[in-house]
């Protein structure tokens, strides 16, 4: 860090805020510098984007306090306040309107004005290639439309605009996500150059070695807590990718001698061969074996979500097969994939998995009515019936008649999987099922699973908990950048091995 | 959640919720015959039943479009063009009931033809209906040349001045259409469907739930009732007209949200509660006819009812979420 004095631009202090069933923030307390560049790290929910939207003014706090510069930012932070402190921020979907032009743009809302009122153009184009020099780029026209520019000028722009209204803090959303290696060098420059000019810099990645790169400090944050905040120096991407998923706590591993699955092609009951979406995965190839619990790891952005959909047919596959049983299977929409008897528990319970408007029961029998009505009428009492077996097995709190809104996260989640253990699939796909939810449900989850492989054909595990995969999987595969890149077997199923094949695979491939 | 706010939100929600809205028509009721003694007389009771026949059917179909979470705007002349095809039908072989058939497939036909763009091409309901309300339309006046198509068979009459033991054939249509209504959305797996779509339509399609197949059929249904509506319109005016159902659309929708539908959120609401709702316009218009009050007041004060239907609707909502 370049500053010596001792009173921190931005001070966040004991922030908390709270979402319906969620802690978005808990008692969040972080101190920046000037000039200081601070990777913000976390997986997704882990509670980034929250704390960014509360510095921006999109959402007000519950409580605590935000100083900048010792100024306390208003509890009733806006947008337009948080610029006016100086906080300014460059989104990872661009906030550029692309019908104006890039001056236009630069100083949206606080036009230079002349006879009182009227914007005076040729003063604001002044300013916006004044700006745009300081930031080399003077190749970029100030009377370019927005929507004529290509992805790259857009971003300086952004950060022009951000200049313009003399910010102190730039937060900087994945802002390499859609750049070439030789941009993302010319964002680094710039970083730099802000750095020089004291502004402090929140820059969140999911790459490590940008992080690496680019940063003084690094700061983790997991389940809506600031982890801890580490100088860059002296941390490494295990201990960073460690802090982020979950600390290795005392905890038994599932042993080598518990796996009972055989593997050989025998007992092969499901693969996938070069499953291609065209867009984020690339040939991925893998075989499930029978009564195995099989887990994805990998970092956000290693398309394990986009690979499990398009299996399940919600998205779509431009090459690849799925075959079942030795037989070929199409799933082009989840219809299909329920059918062939796939299922899909999807990680985001509120928007995909549930229909939080409807009662308990109605849930639980809506992928298969064909169970619970004859010719189309609907039994009242077999549904009952089934949803109490449900409710006793998967010990669910609430009535079959509540509606799923009304209760807490673990609840609700514990009916999307009666749900789909009431769908008649043989295979499942549990994506990110503990998530939000708190430690004794994660226990009966996780029975629940073992159960269910046991059972049944097979369980794919998707998960960013590292315990949570030693704890449940008989076998990993770990993917990266939407291919699978490493897989472990029952001998070698450990925190340490997944954790490492994690950050090994995805450094090597981030640099090559 | 814990008992006692359990206990006190059904209490609240269910006195503006369901019961709201026949508390509200009992109260209306109450006033209209303490102003005028006319209102309760048997005469003036199956008087408001049989207006309340076109409505009440075409709000029914309504009420499946926008437990979808959809709206179509197109009701009224699917009223019109259905009845002058089937009434030039009736005409020209004297068979009744051939020309009842026909404006009711043809109702069905252009429901379908709404919800296959709708669901299939993705464009949005409002608009699609938006414009199939002008296409229906204007296929109803070039078909007939704007003329009205009268002289048809006696026996279109039948169903407009017939009764069964006393009730008009029309009120017995309101009555078994609402049957069939209430089992296929209530006791179906397909009205689980129509609802799950309505609230969530990602989770209903990731559950294998065809949400292309329901949007469509839920417009089907919604054309095929206003044939219905239509048939019975024709009957009662002995004619097919191509200016028939002009803005029955905006009553259907005001009868459902007054009943509690949502039109904001898809999957909240109920049949039951359309049909107190399009009772309570029914009664409502002709209690003002019998106290005299112009027809200009009578918009007034229909307008002023689906606020007041809209914000119990919006309070509803609060109370559930707190």
């Amino acid at each position: 860090m370049s500053t010596h004095n001792s009173e921190p631009l931005l001070a966040i202090r004991h922030v908390n805020k709270q979402y319906p069933g969620v802690k978005a923030l808990d008692d969040v307390t972080l101190e920046m510098n000037a000039g200081e560049v601070m990777a913000l790290l976390g997986e997704n929910g882990a509670g980034k984007s929250t704390l960014v939207k509360v510095l921006s003014g999109a959402i007000s706090r519950d409580s605590g306090e935000v100083l900048l510069g010792g100024r306390a930012l208003p509890m009733d932070n806006t947008p337009l306040t948080a610029r006016a402190f100086g906080i300014a921020i460059i989104y990872q979907e661009l906030s550029l309107l692309p019908q104006l032009d890039v001056a236009e743009n630069i100083f949206l809302t606080h036009e230079p004005t002349s006879f009182g009122s009227l914007i005076d153009y040729k003063k604001m184009h002044e300013l916006a290639r004044a700006q745009l020099d300081k930031l080399e780029a003077s190749y970029i026209d100030t009377h370019a439309k927005v929507e004529t520019l290509s992805l790259p000028e857009r971003q300086l722009v952004e950060i022009a605009k951000a200049l313009a209204i003399d910010c102190r803090v730039i937060i900087m959303d994945e802002p390499t996500t859609s750049l070439t290696w030789e941009e993302t060098d010319h964002l680094f420059e710039m970083v730099r150059r802000l750095k020089s000019q004291n502004v402090a810099v929140v820059y969140i990645s999911h790459r490590m070695d940008e992080v690496f790169q680019i940063s003084d400090t690094v700061a983790v944050m997991r389940d809506g807590r600031l982890i801890d905040k580490v100088m860059t120096k002296d941390t490494d991407s295990v201990k960073v990718v460690e802090m982020m998923t979950g600390k290795l706590l005392e905890h038994k591993d599932r042993r080598p001698e518990d796996c009972t699955v055989i593997y050989d092609d025998a007992h092969v009951v499901m693969e996938v061969k070069d499953a291609t979406d065209g867009k984020k995965i690339k040939d991925a190839s893998f075989k499930v074996y029978a009564h195995e619990v099989l887990g994805f790891a990998g970092l956000v952005g290693a398309q394990r979500t986009e690979l499990a959909r398009a299996i399940f047919g919600a998205d779509r596959l431009v090459h690849g097969e799925v075959t079942v049983s030795g037989r070929r299977i199409f799933n082009r929409t989840p219809t299909d994939s329920i059918r062939n008897h796939i299922g899909y528990l999807s990680e985001n319970r509120k928007e995909e998995g549930l229909n939080l408007g409807m009662t308990l029961e109605e849930n639980v029998v809506l992928i298969d009515m064909s169970k619970v009505s004859r010719r189309g009428y609907l039994s009242r009492s077999k549904i009952t019936e089934i949803f109490e077996n449900y409710r006793a097995s998967t010990r669910i709190k609430g009535t079959g008649k509540q509606l799923v809104s009304s209760l807490s996260g673990g609840n609700q989640q514990k009916v999307a999987i009666s749900k789909w253990l009431h769908s008649g699939c043989s295979l499942l796909i549990f994506d990110e099922p503990t998530r939000g939810i708190d430690v004794a449900a994660k226990a009966e989850i996780y029975a629940i699973i073992r159960k269910f492989a046991e059972e049944q054909v097979a369980a794919i595990v998707i998960s960013s908990d590292v315990r949570e995969l030693a704890d449940v999987c008989d076998r990993v595969l770990v993917m990266s950048r939407g291919e699978i890149v490493h897989e472990i077997m029952p001998e070698g199923i450990s925190q340490e091995n997944i954790l490492h094949s994690i950050v090994n695979k995805g450094g090597k491939k981030s640099n090559g | 959640m814990d008992k006692t706010a359990e206990k006190k939100q059904s209490i609240g929600s269910l006195l503006i919720g369901k019961f709201g809205v026949i508390a509200g028509l009992f109260v209306l009721c109450f006033i209209f015959s303490m102003l005028s003694s006319v209102f309760l007389a048997p005469g003036n009771i199956r008087n408001i039943l049989i207006q309340a026949g076109t409505n009440s059917i075409i709000a029914a179909g309504m009420t499946f479009v926008i437990l979808a979470a959809g709206i179509d705007l197109s009701v009224g002349s699917i009223v019109a063009l259905s009845s002058v095809l089937g009434a030039s039908i009736m005409k020209s072989t004297g068979n009744v009931v051939l020309g009842i058939a026909v404006a009711l497939a043809v109702g069905a036909f252009l429901g379908f033809f709404n919800g296959v763009i709708i669901a299939y091409l993705d464009f949005p309901p409002f608009i699609v209906t938006l414009s199939t309300m002008w296409l229906y339309r204007g296929s109803a006046y070039v078909f007939t040349g704007g003329q009205a198509i009268v002289n048809l068979p006696d026996g279109n009459m039948t169903l407009a001045l017939g009764r069964f033991i006393g009730i008009p054939y029309i009120v017995w249509l309101i009555i078994i259409v609402y049957i069939v209504c209430f089992i296929v959305l209530a006791r179906m797996t397909f009205g689980r469907k129509v609802y799950a779509v309505g609230d969530n339509a990602e989770s209903a399609r990731l559950s294998g739930i065809n949400v292309k197949a329901v949007r469509a059929i839920v417009f089907t249904i919604s054309g095929f009732l206003a044939a219905v509506g239509g048939v019975i319109l024709m009957s009662r005016l002995n004619s097919g007209q191509p200016i028939a159902g002009q803005s029955f659309e905006m009553t259907a929708i005001a009868a459902a949200v007054i009943g509690g539908t949502s039109l904001t959120k898809g999957g909240v609401g109920s049949i039951g509660g359309t049909l107190i709702g399009a009772l309570f316009i029914s009664a409502l218009m002709n209690g003002l006819i019998i106290l005299n009050v112009s027809a200009f007041w009578q918009q007034v004060v229909m307008g002023i009812v689906v606020l007041i239907a809209i914000g119990i609707d919006r309070y509803r909502k609060t109370l559930s979420n707190s």
